[in-house]
C-alpha cells in the first residue's frame, strides 16, 4: 500500500457561497491545508439551475484550494442539501435465532437489511441510511448488540433520499473537472458532528445550520443522528424580505441585514432611523431600525417554527437536553439563539468550530465544509455501509508519480 | 433446514448513478487535469515497462553462463559460395572474382563490395549476394549472352575477338563454347572506344542483335553462311549489311518485318539456285516488296561441261562486252511481290 497521504476535497455548493478545503489524510489524523472560497452563481436553494455558472465557481475554488494546498485533489466528499430531500423512518425486527438467544451478526446483518428495504418512488435515491440505536428486547443499545442476549432485535433507519436527477447535477459539477465523489455527505449531519460534542449527542441536541438558501437541521438523540431535514429557506428570504418590505434592491437590503438585522426585536424608539450608507450621499436614506428588525425577526421567527413544525414529536424538550445549536452564516443575526430559545423552549447557543480549526475558518459559515471533511473520513466506519470504489493497482501505481 | 432469505425491494442509491468522464462538458481545468491524468498513467506504463525490462536484463546478466540463450556464431569461416546463374560462368571464376579473405566469418563480408566486383566483369549483367548464417553465402548472377563477336586490340594485347551482348556491351566472355563462338558474325562499321580495361557498349546494337536473333531462329541455313554484319548505316539509312562468307551482300532495313525480309531472301535464294551459271552479289531487301538483285559474272563451267560448252548450242556464247559487264544487269522478281501484297480479303 502506498504511504502517500491521501488529499480530500470537502465541497460545498451552497447558495451564496461555494467552500472547498483540502484535507490531507494519513491515516491516523486529518490536517486542512488547503481553502477556497468563491461567491456562488447559477446555485438556488442548494439545487444547481445553471450548470455552467455553477460548474465555473465550483471550479475556480477548487482550483483555489489545490493551489493554496500545493497538492492535486484524489477524490470529493460532496455536502448534500437541497429542498428534495426528504427522509422517512423504517424500523425493522428480527427474532433472534440462536437457540440460546445469543444475538450474532447475522442477526444484525438480517435486521439491518430489512430496515434500510423500502422502495422509494420513481426518480429517487437514496442519500444516506441514518441508523438509530439497536434495541434489545426494547432495551436500548447504542453500540453493536453482538453477543448481547434477548429474544427480539429491532433497529431503525432514518433514510435521507433526493431527486435523483438534482444529485446527479451535484455530480457533474464535480465530475466536470475529472474528480471523483467518494460520498455524498448531508450537510445537516456535516455541521452537527462539528458544533457538537459527543456528550450532547448522547443527551439529546439539534442542531440548525442556517444557511443561504437552505435551512438544514439534524436532530441527535443517543449519540446518534436521530431525524434530519432541510428547510427551502434561510437567510436569502431574510434578505428578499427587507428587500420587499423597505422597497430596496437585493444588495441594498443585504446590507442592512448584515448591520442592522437581528432575530429578536431590541430596540425600544420607535422613531430610531438608520442610514442605509451613513455616507449621505446621492440614494442615501434612512429607514426605521425596528423595521428592519421586524422583517428579521419576523422571518426568523418563522423558519425556526417551521423547523419545530417539521420535526413535530421528535423534538421534545425533555429528549433534547442539550437545547439547540445554531450553526451557518444566517447565524450570525444577532439574537438568533435567543430566537431559537423562545421557539423551542429549550436552551440554545451559536456553534463554535473545534479548537483544532485555524482561526480563518472558525466563521460558523465554513463548519459544514469542516464537517464534511470529518465525516467523509471519520464517520463512514459503522454507520454507512463503506464505498465500493476502491482504488486499484493502476490507480494507486500512478500517484506514486505524485501531483502535477 | 431450509435457510429462507427475504425478498427485500430494491432501493437506489446515489452510488447508481453513473458520473462518466465527458471532456465535452468538462472545464477547461477539467480537461487539464483529464490530460494530466491520462499522461501520469502513460508514465506508469513506460515507467512500469521500463522497469520489467530491466528487470528482465538483470535476471539475464545474473543467469549461469550455460544458461543463456545461444549467442550468435563468431568466428566461423564461410564456406565455399554458391554460385546460381543463367549462364556458363563456373564456380571458379566466381571464387577468383570474390577473392574471399581466407578464414572470412559471414558477418565480416561486405556484400556490396561482392557485388560490386561481380558486376565489374561485363558479361555478369545482374548479382545478388546473399547471406545464410551461420556461413553460407549464395551469389545469384544473370549473364550477358553473345550474339556477335568484334576484333579488337585492347591495350597492348594481341588483337582477339570479343564478344558483343544484345545491349551492346562488349566482353571478353569466359566459359563459352568455341563452336558457337564460330558460328557468331562479325561486326563492321562500328567505333570502339575504350572504356577502363575494355570498351563502352556499341550503340544501335539492339536492330542488329534482333535480326541475328530472327535469322538464327528461323533460318538457320542463312544464319550459317553470314560473316559480317555491318551497322555502319544503321544511324544514317536504317540499313543492316550482312556480308555472307561466298561474298553475297544482303541489306535489311531495321524499319521493316525482320522475318518478312528473311522470307524473301530465302525464296530469292531458291529462285536463283536454278540457275548455276549465275551467282548473287547482292540483294537489297530494304524497298519494300521490289527486291532489287544483282548478280555476279557468269561462272565459268565446269569440268563435266567443257566440252558440250565449248562447242554445243545448248551453251550460246555471249559477247566479252555482255558477258562481262562493268555492272551485272539487276533484276526483278515479280512473284516475290506477293509476299508484301497483303492479303485479299
Amino acid at each position: 500500500m502506498s504511504s502517500r497521504p491521501t488529499f480530500i476535497g470537502a465541497v460545498e455548493i451552497g447558495t451564496s457561497k461555494i467552500t472547498v478545503l483540502v484535507g490531507q489524510h494519513t491515516g491516523t489524523q486529518m490536517v486542512i491545508i488547503g481553502y477556497g472560497e468563491c461567491a456562488s452563481r447559477g446555485v438556488t436553494k442548494g439545487a444547481v439551475d445553471d450548470y455552467k455558472a455553477a460548474t465555473e465557481c465550483t471550479h475556480h475554488a477548487i482550483e483555489l484550494a489545490e493551489r493554496e494546498a500545493g497538492e492535486r485533489l484524489d477524490c470529493v466528499y460532496l455536502a448534500q442539501t437541497g429542498a428534495h430531500l426528504e427522509g422517512f423512518h423504517n424500523e425493522a425486527s428480527v427474532n433472534v435465532k440462536a437457540a440460546d438467544n445469543l444475538i450474532n451478526r447475522a442477526d444484525i446483518r438480517t435486521v439491518c437489511e430489512l430496515a434500510m428495504a423500502k422502495e422509494l418512488p420513481a426518480g429517487r435515491s437514496v442519500v444516506d441510511h441514518i441508523r438509530r440505536p439497536f434495541r434489545v428486547d426494547g432495551r436500548v443499545v447504542p453500540t453493536s448488540p453482538e453477543n448481547l442476549v434477548g429474544q427480539r432485535l429491532d433497529v431503525g433507519y432514518w433514510t435521507v433520499h433526493g431527486q435523483e436527477q438534482r444529485i446527479a447535477d451535484h455530480l457533474n459539477v464535480i465530475r466536470g473537472f475529472n474528480l471523483e465523489v467518494r460520498e455524498l455527505v448531508l450537510s445537516s449531519l456535516a455541521s452537527g458532528y462539528v458544533v457538537t460534542l459527543p456528550e450532547e449527542r448522547q443527551n439529546g441536541v439539534l442542531v440548525i445550520d442556517l444557511g443561504g438558501g437552505t435551512t438544514d437541521f439534524a436532530l441527535y438523540r443517543h449519540g446518534g443522528p436521530h431525524t434530519t431535514g432541510v428547510l427551502a429557506a434561510g437567510g436569502a428570504h431574510l434578505t428578499n424580505d427587507l428587500a420587499l418590505g423597505l422597497r430596496l434592491t437585493q444588495g441594498q437590503a443585504d446590507k442592512l441585514k448584515l448591520r442592522f438585522g437581528r432575530a429578536v426585536v431590541q430596540t425600544r424608539d420607535k422613531g430610531e432611523k438608520v442610514w442605509l450608507d451613513g455616507t449621505f450621499s446621492i440614494g442615501d436614506r434612512p429607514f426605521l431600525r425596528q423595521s428592519i428588525e421586524q422583517i428579521t425577526a419576523a422571518r426568523s421567527w418563522e423558519i425556526l417554527e417551521v423547523v419545530k413544525k417539521k420535526l413535530g414529536q421528535s423534538f421534545s424538550a425533555e429528549t433534547c437536553a442539550a437545547g439547540v445549536v445554531l450553526t451557518g452564516g444566517t447565524a450570525k443575526l444577532p439574537g438568533i439563539a435567543e430566537c431559537a430559545a423562545k421557539v423551542f423552549g429549550v436552551q440554545a447557543r451559536l456553534g463554535e468550530a473545534p479548537p483544532w480549526v485555524a482561526a480563518n475558518l472558525r466563521d460558523p459559515g465554513y463548519h459544514t465544509a469542516i464537517g464534511v471533511l470529518y465525516e467523509g473520513i471519520h464517520g463512514e466506519s459503522g454507520r454507512r455501509a463503506p464505498s465500493g470504489r476502491r482504488p486499484g493497482l493502476l490507480r494507486n501505481f500512478t500517484r506514486l508519480f505524485g501531483s502535477a | 433446514m431450509i435457510n429462507a432469505q427475504p425478498i427485500l425491494p430494491a432501493s437506489r442509491s446515489w452510488r447508481d448513478i453513473p458520473q462518466p468522464v465527458r471532456p465535452r462538458v468538462m472545464s477547461q481545468g477539467g480537461r487539464r487535469r483529464l490530460a494530466l491524468t491520462v499522461l501520469r498513467g502513460l508514465a506508469a506504463i513506460a515507467v512500469g515497462g521500463l522497469v520489467i525490462w530491466m528487470g528482465g536484463e538483470v535476471v539475464a546478466a545474473l543467469r549461469p553462463a550455460g544458461a543463456r540463450a545461444p549467442s550468435p556464431v563468431v568466428g566461423r569461416p564461410v564456406r565455399p559460395p554458391v554460385l546460381i546463374t543463367d549462364g556458363v560462368l563456373t564456380n571458379a571464376w566466381l571464387a577468383r572474382t570474390l577473392a574471399l579473405p581466407r578464414g572470412a566469418t559471414l558477418m565480416s563480408l561486405d556484400l556490396f563490395r561482392l557485388r560490386a566486383r561481380l558486376l565489374e566483369d561485363p558479361q555478369v549483367a545482374a548479382a545478388t549476394v546473399e547471406r545464410h548464417p551461420p556461413d553460407g553465402l549464395t551469389v545469384r548472377i544473370s549473364e550477358r549472352s553473345p550474339v556477335a563477336r568484334v576484333m579488337a586490340q585492347a591495350g597492348r594485347e594481341e588483337p582477339r575477338a570479343w564478344l558483343v551482348a544484345r545491349d551492346g556491351v562488349v566482353f571478353s566472355g569466359t566459359g563459352f563454347d568455341a563452336a558457337m563462338i564460330g558460328t557468331l558474325p562479325w561486326l563492321d562499321g562500328i567505333k570502339l572506344a575504350r572504356r577502363g580495361a575494355g570498351f563502352a557498349p556499341i550503340a544501335n546494337m539492339v536492330p542488329a542483335a534482333d535480326l541475328i536473333a530472327m535469322a538464327k531462329l528461323e533460318a538457320d541455313g542463312l544464319y550459317r553462311s553470314w560473316q559480317v554484319v555491318s551497322l555502319g548505316r544503321v544511324a544514317s539509312d536504317g540499313l543492316i549489311e550482312v556480308r555472307t562468307r561466298d561474298g553475297m551482300q544482303v541489306v535489311f532495313s531495321t524499319a521493316g518485318d525482320y522475318l518478312r525480309q528473311l522470307a524473301r531472301l530465302d525464296l530469292l535464294l531458291d529462285t536463283a539456285a536454278h540457275d548455276p551459271t549465275r551467282s548473287v552479289h547482292e540483294v537489297n531487301l530494304a524497298l519494300g516488296s521490289q527486291v532489287p538483285v544483282r548478280f555476279g559474272p557468269p561462272l565459268a563451267p565446269q569440268a563435266g561441261d567443257a566440252t558440250g560448252a565449248s562447242g554445243g548450242a545448248l551453251a550460246p556464247s555471249v559477247p566479252a562486252a555482255a558477258a562481262a559487264p562493268a555492272y551485272p544487269p539487276m533484276l526483278a522478281f515479280p512473284h516475290l511481290s506477293s509476299l508484301s501484297a497483303p492479303p485479299s480479303p
